[in-house]
């Protein structure tokens, strides 16, 4: 996963050893910076020249074998990095062919094929009865994590500043290491929590008994899953902010919340984004914590529509809704192979791959705004 | 000493060989078939050392679609082939009854709902408990998802093939579905009867028509809310005449009465409780 990569801070490694340990990383990096040298671009002119001076000097004989060795490492790595390449780009291919399927006549096809229109502008979700409108799922994909960062942004980038600019040094390590652990808890745990804990609380508190599925305690969820994420990335962005920033702000006499507002988060506006991105992207893929506690129903536009209600939207945050990982996680498995209903869920799969990637994308291209 | 070491070598290696020239039969499907297939299968190859079956799951759609490319000699399910793998060649045979009971939460002050009554209440007709003699409190339909073999069974049965309501919860699973039921006040919902034995002090039960479910109803023909376990078979890609043998040799066993008295343990019927019923499903 690569936010739990950006993580790990090599602040904390190296007092740990881990990076000192042993010869390994040294002849990795050896390898590293030499390939190129020895790939196909240098080699020419170096070559003719090598035997004669090996002879002489044990020195250079030693090098050669590493050359060897390092031209083999050079393989190693094209090798395993062409494979993720084909990896992600297989995936594409084949959610691409499944999932464009549903809107062309294809072999292997046993239903029919959709218009685009009565999937993507429709909000009518009944597949045994022939009608796929999938705008509930992506409403609902949307809405949701919409929410969710909208509780775990401001929340994060506050822990952000507080951790870096503010807290003790024991505190910060703390700080540190228990967002970092937090990262790391699998989804499932959250989801179970919601279900058995949370559900049943707010349902007891807010709503007299009546069920609480729905945006509301999803947005939740998924912001407690998301905070540790934004958290540690905004609390490298305002470690890496000069501390001249800060000092100045303070030296020209704006108090403590006023350099933090006017200051700090304007300088380190990019990096903070880029965290707010990374976050929606794992809420947007979560399947299954969302799944245990939305209340999975796709017709939820339609009963929406269909309520009287004063509070449309107070209500909308407390009616059963789906998404789009909950309607994949839930159907999949058991539509048949080449039926438009199986197509259709793939189309919606597609969906969530490009709007991962265009998420993605939007992070690197604010990260680059960093630097410019 | 070499030699014994050596003689023991080739007769095993002549045990190997010998078993992989057995006739392999492989299952797959439902996981919720699954245990009580693998009781048969162990049975099974124990009278017949020559044949091996080899059970596997992935859920009752992937078996149907196994079964139908050829990537099965049987696939094991819950729900009915669609009419597309039926034109392929697919075969059912029932292997076992599965009876059905509605559920509610303990506190809904009801203990019978009849068959208009629980139709209307799915449906959407009826909104609150108080309707049908409960308490004054919104009824919340607990229900699984369209793909769900359940469901199908359930609109059938209960609904008369009519639309659920678009006022539901979903869960993915009959485990959560009953967390859910026990968790939240005025649920109700649709499960299978062992689901609600094992769970007796957390849901209640809800007979239907007067009647509560249990394997003596079923069998009496007092219970009509019930389903089959299906094996499919695919006879135009069972090319090797000593796979078919064997195929059809498992599920003759699997249909005796010897095998039937087991399923009971395992939270279904044996089919010939049934035979005798005119049933729709």
């Amino acid at each position: 996963m690569p936010v739990g990569s950006t993580l790990v801070h090599p602040a904390d490694i190296q007092p740990g050893g881990s990076r000192k340990a042993g010869p390994m990383p040294d002849a990795l990096e050896t390898s590293l910076t030499a390939a190129p040298v020895n790939g196909v671009g240098g080699s020419v002119e170096s070559r003719p020249t090598a035997p004669h001076e090996a002879a002489e000097s044990p020195v250079f004989r030693h090098s050669r074998i590493h050359r060897l060795a390092d031209r083999w490492a050079h393989l190693a790595f094209l090798a395993c990095s062409l494979l993720v390449v084909g990896l992600i780009g297989g995936i594409l291919f084949f959610l691409a062919s499944r999932g464009l399927a549903a809107f062309w006549p294809v072999a292997g096809n046993t239903g029919r094929a959709l218009h685009l229109s009565e999937v993507f502008l429709s909000a009518d979700w009944a597949p045994s009865s022939d009608r796929f409108g999938i705008l509930p799922f992506i409403a609902g994909s949307l809405g949701v994590t919409g929410l969710a960062l909208l509780i775990a942004a401001p929340a994060g980038i506050l822990t952000g500043v507080f951790i870096a600019k503010m807290a003790p040094a024991w505190m910060r390590n703390l700080m540190r290491q228990v967002m970092d652990l937090l990262v790391g808890i699998p989804s499932v745990v959250y989801g179970i929590f919601g279900l058995t804990v949370v559900l049943p609380l707010v349902s007891r508190t807010w709503l007299a008994d009546a069920p609480a599925s729905g945006f509301a305690v999803s947005a939740l969820i998924l912001a407690v899953m998301i905070v540790p994420t934004i958290v540690s990335l905004s609390t490298d962005a305002f470690e890496s902010l000069p501390s001249s920033l800060d000092e100045g702000a303070q030296a020209l006499g704006s108090s403590r919340w006023q350099a933090i507002w006017h200051v700090l988060i304007p300088a380190a506006r990019p990096r903070l984004l880029t965290a707010a991105v990374l976050g929606l992207g794992r809420a947007i893929g979560e399947a299954m914590a969302v799944q245990m506690v939305i209340g999975n129903n796709p017709q939820w536009i339609a009963l929406m529509r269909e309520s009287t209600d004063r509070a449309p939207f107070l209500r909308a945050l407390f009616t059963p809704a789906a998404t789009l990982t909950t309607e994949l996680v839930q159907e999949l498995p058991n539509t048949a192979a080449g039926s438009t209903w199986n197509n259709v869920l793939f189309a919606m799969g597609l969906l969530l791959y490009l709007l991962t990637m265009v998420l993605i994308l939007a992070t690197r291209r604010l990260g680059r705004g960093k630097e410019a | 000493m070499q030699i014994r070491f050596l003689a023991q070598t080739i007769l095993a290696g002549l045990l190997v060989a010998g078993a992989a020239q057995a006739q392999t039969v492989t299952v797959m499907g439902s996981t919720a078939l699954g245990p009580i297939v693998k009781k048969a299968a162990e049975d099974y190859m124990k009278a017949h050392p020559g044949v091996q079956i080899a059970v596997s799951g992935g859920g009752s759609m992937t078996g149907l679609n196994q079964v139908t490319s050829g990537g099965c000699h049987i696939g094991i399910s819950d729900v009915f082939a669609t009419p597309d793998q039926e034109k392929a060649g697919v075969k059912n045979h029932n292997i076992v009854v599965q009876p059905f009971t509605l559920i509610a939460h303990p506190g809904v002050g009801v203990k019978n709902l009849t068959a208009q009554q629980a139709e209307q209440i799915f449906t959407g007709k009826i909104g609150n408990w108080q309707e049908v003699g409960g308490k004054n409190q919104k009824i919340v339909r607990v229900i699984r998802p369209e793909s769900s073999g359940t469901r199908a069974v359930q609109k059938k049965t209960i609904l008369h093939d009519q639309d659920f309501s678009k006022d539901v919860l979903i869960q993915d699973s009959t485990g959560a579905v009953v967390t859910a039921v026990a968790t939240t006040p005025g649920t109700v919902s649709f499960v299978e009867l062992e689901h609600l034995e094992k769970n007796k002090t957390r849901v209640a039960g809800i007979a239907y028509n007067g009647v509560a479910c249990s394997n003596d109803a079923v069998k009496a023909g007092k219970y009509p809310v019930f389903s089959f376990g299906h094996a499919y078979t695919n006879p135009t890609k069972l090319g090797d005449p000593k796979v078919k043998q064997a195929v059809e040799s498992f599920l003759a066993y699997i249909l005796s009465h010897e095998f039937q008295q087991n399923v009971l343990k395992a939270g279904y019927l044996p089919v010939d409780y049934v035979k005798s019923l005119k049933t729709k499903l």
